[in-house]
């Protein structure tokens, strides 16, 4: 469409709305080792937390920006700037009734309790530093499902806890791990008992409200030896003039045989910066799955990893972004092979319109003696405007025979010939736009579940402005 | 933290060089820079994004030096077989020129000009000073591009004039002699309008002792010319090299590179093509064995500036042993560059357990209206066919050989001429039948 | 009975002049059928009618019943009635017939009107037998890896689901074999009727065998050398585009 002005409007008006709440507790702007005492004091947190979490903010300030490979605009984050910790109190609610009039309101809008009603088997929503609800149906609970607080979960179940947490994702994997493990506060603690397959999906609903404040949630995900389970997220702020931070760490354990689902749905304000670490630990016949939607944020640095460490492992990403004008959507995958035949998949489709940039950075990796591993990465970028930007860096490295992997990519854009052939059939240019650039994305929309998938076609209810020029 | 960085010394390599030769001042000033240059910038860091995959710990140059001529340039000249019937050969030796065919009468009196750089750099000043490393080192070798410029370097000026098409190659040896020698080969194409040549140069080595070579290559193709240039290397299996093209290609004009790496024990290649005008087409191709503890580190750059061009990269690496092969490219797509062709591959074919490909295939675009794909793949031989091979009664040997011949034909079909072909495909061959022995 | 009406057109696509003065008349209740060799400028009328924006009108008119179209997009002359039978589909990755029939019939309801489903279709099912389309057809995505055939019976699919009172079929029989020719062209004379005008444009006379018009007309240069009854047809058939084409020539050259 090089000679048509042609904008993509997405609706991210669902999340921009703020009502007023007061903080009972509030650390301050900064991040330094009293910042720390704050937390660790009102959260009540063993003295192992408090060390793990200053030797991480020691990682955070050795470690450089990763400006020699990733956005300068990393470089706008002031970090002395920001609110680490806001909160109303520590213990999540068990039932909506008990959740504080002025929070309840901001969920009720985003339609949270509704959707737990309808199709969820847990929820917790987090309201800037703390979850302000969290609740898991009975028959869940009683078949030994864990699903709770961060907090919550190394306070009361150290002997699970302990042994995975910060074992998938090291303090120091990068800056934004290492001021996770730092600041964290919120995100789930789940565990799935042996066997036990849990037939609908735990959601967490991320939140933030608070202007200059940065949500750093952990989450640890454990499904127990053919266990089973999905997890959802979805996260919205309100549009503010200054920059919001989110970055969270999530760590994902699936042992033997069990499977680990776990869906995305980014839909951050244009001035969050999303800089998120996920892995998942997949053993012997296990399978991780990160189903990853990211629509909004300003930058979005995300690149969902799977180790494979026992044989047949799977590890899957399927991922859309949508890059709107001023938007950088730096998103992709990790897939380490550390066992034979273990079998991983990427396919990545993203679309830039206006001045906004997709990126694709894709790690595989094929040790030296392994046999019978197999990758298969695609990645299709659609661009809608001429001064739309789309990249793509995948490192694969293979060592020794008996492996196969393979990467394809594309890019292509709307014609202005496929265009023309909508109208003729009565569409404006506006929906015909709409509708390929649905098309294009259709066959991973259709891997999200059925309530989520609509929600995302509603997220991306393209609407179309301007004129041929 | 690794802060691995690697260790460059300098003066060594160049000041037998500088008192050689009859250089006009803007070359001696250009090499002044260059070695300022050379002073300034950084080794190459391990954590260099540029460097990702490397060895720089291999790029220790402490023990190289400018060598001392070769001790029999006439039997050095006579070991300079190559294709054959050619329309010029040029034999270098230790950075030094040993013999020269010159072209026929009738391409000089058409205007055909091939001559040593160094004399080129005087008679030809205009033309050698607007192309020679008028590219910016971009892909991460810009301290030995500078290295290069600072003085030793030796090599050929071509000059194909407007109209005029050379039939047959124009074939330049350069020989490297001697424990720890240096030597700096360089190439300067110009094909002017509408003009046609072929160009090959093969680097040699004239026994097994490790050498430096950093060669630099300028080919400038303009509107609607025809170039193809074809680059063996065969230093001995202990050498550090490497060897940083440019080309520039004009209007309707196209360009076909094919890279053959064969010998060095560090060989770093960095290939940039630029499509500066509409229509321009850029061929880039590469075959590379890498075996024992070889490593071959390309990094490519396809640049579209202008709309309608295309530029297809074919890099194919066959690794056994220990050998190590890095592919990184990227295909970038300039704002207002629309109907764009674009198409980068690489192909990697494992023989043996620990060797180690990695592939980087890169996109950078920012027009709307392209076709730009790429894709990396990475496989071994097939049993299935290996054991059909077999059943035939081929020994398991050679049929490992005819499989991995036939996984490298995609690339040699590419070579528009037979002769070349044959000469190019029995290299390979002879290179791969050690590779899979040792 | 409406007519649709092209009034001295000329039309331009970068310098080059394509048509020189064209006027047709076509009313519902007939077909007429555009003959003329390669270059001659067919293409570029149905294309003009349905608003390519390729092109340039310089001057001359489209009148649908009296009424200018040429300031109008695309999709505003195609809800109005007009239809283009494409020689070359466009390929629509991952939206399939079902979506897009469905998108292309809402966008013809008044705002707030939903498309009732089950008559979608019941309707839908009906043409594609027509068509001889099996079901499966229906979840492909419009065009993509279909064969030449496949490709012509879903723009007659769809002109049938859009009931256009115009229809502009441009080479609809190029790249058909003999069975497909006769499904599709089954398919067209089963929309004929008398609020339907057609205009059939083709290199060759075979598809009128199948599709016989009320009018033929010679298109050659950019302009309509003659017109006259189906018998026009059989005459060019039998001795090319020559005898038509030499005068023009002479007027080019001078």
């Amino acid at each position: 469409m090089s000679d048509t002005q042609t904008q993509l409007e997405i609706d991210r008006e669902k999340g921009n709305f703020r009502y007023d709440v007061d903080y009972e507790f509030d650390a301050g702007t900064g991040l330094t080792e009293k910042t720390i005492d704050y937390i660790c004091d009102v959260k009540g947190e063993p003295d192992w937390i408090r060390e793990f979490r200053k030797d991480a903010l020691r990682k955070f300030h050795e470690k450089p920006m990763p400006t020699h490979w990733a956005s300068k605009d990393l470089e706008n984050i002031v970090f002395d700037n920001i609110r680490y910790y806001l909160s109303q109190g520590q213990k999540p609610k068990r039932s909506w009734d008990e959740v504080p009039e002025d929070v309840k309101r901001t969920f009720e809008r985003l339609g949270i309790p509704e959707q737990e009603r309808k199709f969820l088997a847990g929820v917790e929503a987090q309201f800037d530093s703390e979850a302000a609800y969290s609740n898991i149906k009975e028959a869940v609970g009683k078949q030994g499902v864990i699903f709770v607080g961060s907090t919550e979960g190394l306070k009361e179940h150290p002997e699970i806890f302990r042994k995975w947490f910060g074992k998938v994702i090291p303090t120091g994997d990068n800056k934004f791990s290492a001021l996770n493990s730092a600041a964290f506060s919120g995100g789930s603690f789940i565990y799935v008992p042996p066997g036990v397959k849990v037939s609908h999906p735990l959601q967490a609903y991320f939140r933030i409200n608070a202007e200059n404040f940065g949500q750093f949630e952990r989450t640890l995900i454990i499904a127990d030896e053919g266990a089973e389970v999905t997890y959802m997220e979805g996260c919205t702020a309100p549009k503010f003039d200054t920059a919001t931070l989110h970055s969270a760490v999530v760590e994902l354990v699936a042992l033997k045989g069990a499977k680990i689902q776990y869906i995305t749905v980014q839909n951050w304000s244009n001035n969050v910066f999303n800089l998120v670490t996920k892995r998942g630990l997949a053993m012997e016949d296990a399978e991780v799955k990160w189903i990853d939607c990211n629509i909004g944020s300003r930058l979005t640095m995300k690149y969902p990893g799977v180790v494979m460490k026992g044989r047949r492992a799977r590890g899957e990403v399927i991922s859309i972004a949508l890059a709107g004008d001023g938007q950088h959507q730096d998103t992709g995958a990790k897939m380490i092979h550390a066992a034979d035949d273990t079998t991983s998949n990427i396919v990545s489709k993203s679309i830039s319109v206006g001045t906004g940039r997709a990126t694709y950075r894709g790690m595989v990796n094929v040790p030296r003696h392994l046999k019978g591993c197999k990758n298969n990465t695609e990645c299709d970028a659609l661009l809608i405007n001429t001064n739309s930007r789309t990249d793509t860096y995948p490192a694969i490295t293979v060592r020794g025979t008996g492996n196969a992997c393979q990467h394809e990519a594309s890019v292509s854009q709307v014609s202005e010939e496929q265009i023309f052939y909508m109208q003729q059939r009565g569409l404006t240019e506006g929906q015909a736009m709409s509708l390929s650039v649905n098309g294009f994305i259709n066959d991973l929309v259709r891997e999200f579940p059925m309530e989520y998938s609509v929600e995302l076609k509603r997220l991306i209810d393209l609407e179309m402005e301007g004129s041929v020029g | 933290m690794n802060m691995a960085t690697a260790p460059v010394s300098g003066v060594p390599l160049i000041e037998g060089a500088l008192v050689e030769g009859h250089w006009p001042e803007w070359f001696v000033a250009s090499r002044q820079r260059g070695w300022e240059d050379f002073q300034k910038l950084p080794a190459p860091a391990a954590k260099d994004e540029k460097w990702r995959f490397s060895n720089v710990r291999a790029l220790s140059l402490d023990a190289f030096r400018y060598p001392g001529a070769v001790a029999d340039a006439a039997a050095l000249t006579a070991r300079s077989t190559g294709l054959g019937e050619s329309a010029a050969r040029f034999v270098f030796g230790n950075n030094r020129l040993l013999s020269a065919t010159a072209p026929a009468a009738d391409l000089v009196a058409a205007g055909l000009v091939i001559m040593t750089l160094e004399e080129a750099a005087t008679k030809h000043a205009d033309l050698v000073q607007k192309h020679f490393m008028a590219q910016e080192a971009k892909l991460g070798s810009a301290k030995y591009a500078a290295l290069h410029r600072s003085g030793p370097i030796n090599g050929v000026f071509i000059r194909v004039p407007k109209n005029l098409e050379v039939a047959q190659p124009i074939e330049i040896f350069h020989w490297v002699e001697g424990e720890s020698s240096a030597v700096f080969p360089h190439t300067l194409v110009v094909c002017e309008r509408h003009s046609k040549a072929t160009v090959v140069d093969c680097f040699r080595s004239a026994d097994g002792a490790p050498a430096f070579a950093c060669g630099v290559n300028d080919l400038v193709v303009e509107e609607g010319a025809k170039l193809n240039y074809v680059a063996v290397q065969q230093w001995s299996p202990s050498s550090v090299a490497f060897h940083l093209n440019s080309t520039i290609v004009g209007r309707d004009a196209s360009c076909l590179g094919m890279q053959v790496n064969l010998g060095g024990k560090f060989v770093r290649n960095e290939n940039y093509s630029r499509m500066v005008s509409e229509g321009a087409r850029s061929d880039m191709l590469s075959v590379n064995i890498a075996s024992d503890e070889q490593m071959i580190d390309q990094r490519t750059f396809q640049d579209h500036a202008k709309p309608n061009a295309t530029s297809d990269l074919l890099y194919q690496n066959a690794l056994t042993g220990k050998g190590r092969t890095v592919f990184s490219g990227v295909i970038r797509v300039e704002p207002g560059a629309h109907k764009t062709d674009a198409y980068q591959k690489v192909r990697n074919i494992v023989l043996s357990d620990d060797a180690e490909a990695n592939s980087m295939p890169g996109l950078e675009i920012e027009a709307d209206d392209v076709r730009c794909t790429h894709g990396a793949t990475t496989a071994q031989i097939d049993d299935r066919e290996l054991f059909y091979l077999e059943a035939r009664g081929i020994r398991p040997d050679a049929a490992r050989q005819l499989l991995v011949m036939g996984f490298f034909n995609t690339v040699l079909d590419r070579l528009p001429d037979a002769r070349l072909r044959g000469h190019i495909e029995g290299l390979v061959e002879a290179r791969l039948t050690s590779a899979l022995r040792s | 009975m409406k007519h649709l009406k092209i009034d001295n057109l000329h039309v331009s696509i970068g310098d080059r002049e394509i048509l020189r003065g064209l006027s047709l008349d076509l009313p519902t209740g007939q077909v007429h059928a555009i003959m003329g060799p390669n270059g001659s400028g067919k293409s570029t009328l149905a294309k003009v009618i349905a608003g390519h924006p390729d092109y340039t009108v310089t001057s001359g008119d489209v009148l649908f019943d009296g009424e200018s179209i040429l300031e109008m997009e695309p999709d505003v002359r195609a809800r109005k009635g007009i239809f283009l039978a494409f020689q070359y589909p466009s390929e629509i990755p991952g939206v399939t017939i079902a979506n897009f029939l469905r998108a292309a019939l809402q966008a013809r309801l008044p705002e707030g009107e939903e498309l009732e489903a089950t008559e979608y279709y019941a309707k839908l099912y009906e043409k594609m037998d027509l068509l001889e389309m099996p079901r499966t057809f229906t979840s492909r995505p419009v065009n993509e890896g279909f064969s030449g055939g496949e490709k012509k019976r879903c723009e007659i699919l769809q002109m049938a689901m859009l009931q256009p009172t115009f229809a502009l079929l441009d080479e609809t029989d190029s790249g058909l074999d003999i069975d497909a020719l006769k499904i599709v062209s089954h398919g067209v004379n089963s929309l004929r009727g008398p609020d339907t005008g057609m205009l059939v444009i083709t290199h060759y006379q075979r598809l009128l065998d199948y599709i016989v018009p009320d009018v033929v007309h010679v298109m050659v240069n950019g302009r309509i050398v003659e017109s006259g009854t189906k018998e026009l047809a059989l005459k060019l058939e039998a001795e090319g585009y020559d005898w038509a084409n030499e005068p023009e020539a002479e007027a080019v050259g001078a």
